[in-house]
């Protein structure tokens, strides 16, 4: 009988000491208030259980000690929300709660707009597309983490690859329709899961976007024959501005007259009479030629009216360093440098067979080249390669 | 029906009426509420209850100290309390009339 008896008042007190952790939180005076005769109730208890012969624990009786402090706890009017949380927890608060809260309480305030409740049924029915997003952006994340963000495609390329995708799937519908993982102990997986998700989803698109588009151009590059020791054509559908010589824009064109000599300061205008550029920065972009150290920036030509004109080749220019900037932001000259022609490709090129001793283009005027010095008019057709250019 | 919902609306109008009937201990007032047929209550519901109605200043305590058991805190009825239960008394026994003739012409129809 003492055998029984010291059991009980062992339980009693094991169990009420539980039931006050479980109202930890709450000030010293009012666990204090509830459980003042605690261990006296719950032996009255135990004792009346006895005498109904059913004998029953404390557990079986009243449940866990902590569902009979949130019994106690509720009953008495006092907040669960601050349960069980010490005072380091309530100054540094769960975030996962928070969010949760905050949440809740957006949605209450957006459900008290007009035009809530029907986006919200709208979103609501999307919901399934979202748990498969869920599932493949999970199976893609993965794949960036075990075998490099290089392996990721938009879809499976591997029937494992599916397997894990169609499994993935099951569980995020499963998690979604509140069938899985809705146990305290294995809650925390999904969430997780989505918080990832969530974070991972601008990431994860863009960096599928450029591989698409890298996987595009390598495509284009093996449908060009590039691969095979070929030379790729580009196939461009906007017409590029500026001079195009074998894909490659040109900064600046040379000019030689009939015997292959240089001409200086050459307009170049094409069939309708719109001036050829070859560059269009107005002067800011720097130009590296074949061979030279530093890169070059350009300077238009004046015409008569005092307009600047980009179509008069060679481009005149200097090294980029010995440029400034001027109050308004144009680059200009350092005083003390002047432009110069850059580097001819060549001082001389080959002389035209038949047609060197009379300009025969002066009289019919479809170019004209400016009195330079040493500007000889001439037709520099022969070796403008196809200008495109647009007005 | 499970009574334990609809015992979480009228918890408080019990306890005051068993208190008010006779002063009384925690267990001491779980234990009438049974014996008048709640069942369902839980012993730490009754004890919240109490601690409640009494910050609240429905009922009084005071311990009663005992030679060969625990001290006990008991809980009796004040004015604030008897107000409280009178007009929770009236608020019930309409909702049940209430309710009384609702089902009554259910079962009619």
């Amino acid at each position: 009988m003492s055998v029984l008896v010291d059991m009980t008042e062992l339980d009693v007190a094991g169990y009420a000491a539980a039931v006050r952790r479980g109202l930890v939180g709450l000030p010293q005076e009012q666990v204090d208030d509830l459980t003042d005769d605690l261990e006296a109730d719950l032996a009255d208890a135990l004792a009346d259980e006895r005498r109904a012969a059913h004998g029953r624990g404390l557990v079986e009786q009243f449940g866990t000690p902590e569902a009979y402090a949130a019994e106690l706890r509720a009953a008495a009017g006092l907040p669960p929300a601050d349960a069980g949380r010490s005072r380091w927890e309530r100054l540094f608060p769960d975030p996962v709660e928070q969010t949760t809260r905050l949440g809740r309480r957006l949605l209450v305030r957006l459900r008290a707009q007009a035009w809530w409740p029907p986006t919200e049924s709208f979103l609501v029915v999307l919901r399934p597309v979202w748990w498969v997003l869920r599932a493949w952006m999970v199976l893609q994340i993965a794949t960036a983490w075990v075998f490099g963000s290089h392996r990721m495609t938009w879809l499976p390329t591997a029937f494992a690859e599916w397997l894990v995708l169609g499994g993935l799937v099951v569980l995020s519908v499963q998690w979604g329709r509140g069938a899985w993982f809705q146990s305290r102990s294995t809650r925390w997986v999904p969430v997780l899961a989505n918080v990832v998700v969530v974070i991972g989803l601008l990431p994860v698109l863009g960096t599928m976007q450029s591989h698409s588009r890298q996987v595009d151009s390598v495509y284009q590059a093996w449908e060009a024959g590039s691969f095979n020791g070929g030379s790729q054509t580009v196939y461009q559908d906007k017409p590029v501005d500026g001079v195009v010589v074998d894909g490659i824009q040109v900064s600046n064109l040379f000019v030689y007259d009939a015997q292959g000599n240089p001409l200086q300061d050459v307009q170049v205008y094409d069939d309708r009479g719109r001036p050829v550029r070859t560059t269009f920065d107005n002067g800011y972009d720097q130009f590296w030629f074949p061979e030279s150290d530093e890169p070059w920036s350009f300077v238009p030509a004046a015409d008569a009216d005092g307009r600047s004109r980009w179509n008069v080749y060679p481009l005149r220019g200097a090294p980029t360093s010995q440029f400034e900037y001027d109050a308004d932001g144009a680059p200009v000259l350092q005083v003390g440098s002047t432009a110069g022609t850059p580097p001819w490709p060549f001082a001389k090129a080959p002389a035209l067979a038949g047609r060197g001793e009379l300009p025969a283009s002066v009289t019919d005027g479809t170019v004209s080249a400016s009195g330079g010095p040493g500007a000889t008019p001439t037709a520099p057709a022969d070796v403008l390669p196809s200008p495109t250019s647009t007005p | 029906m499970d009574t334990t919902q609809l015992l979480k609306g009228v918890l408080d109008l019990a306890v005051l009426a068993v208190v008010a009937d006779e002063d009384g201990y925690g267990y001491d007032v779980v234990r009438r509420l049974r014996n008048a047929g709640i069942e369902e209550v839980g012993d730490a519901s009754v004890y919240g209850t109490l601690r409640r109605l009494y910050s609240s200043g429905a009922l009084t305590s005071y311990v009663v100290p005992s030679d060969e058991g625990p001290h006990r805190k008991y809980y009796g009825i004040n004015a604030q309390g008897r107000a409280m239960l009178e007009a929770q008394r009236k608020d019930w026994q309409e909702f049940a009339g209430t309710m009384a003739r609702l089902l009554g012409t259910e079962t009619v129809r």
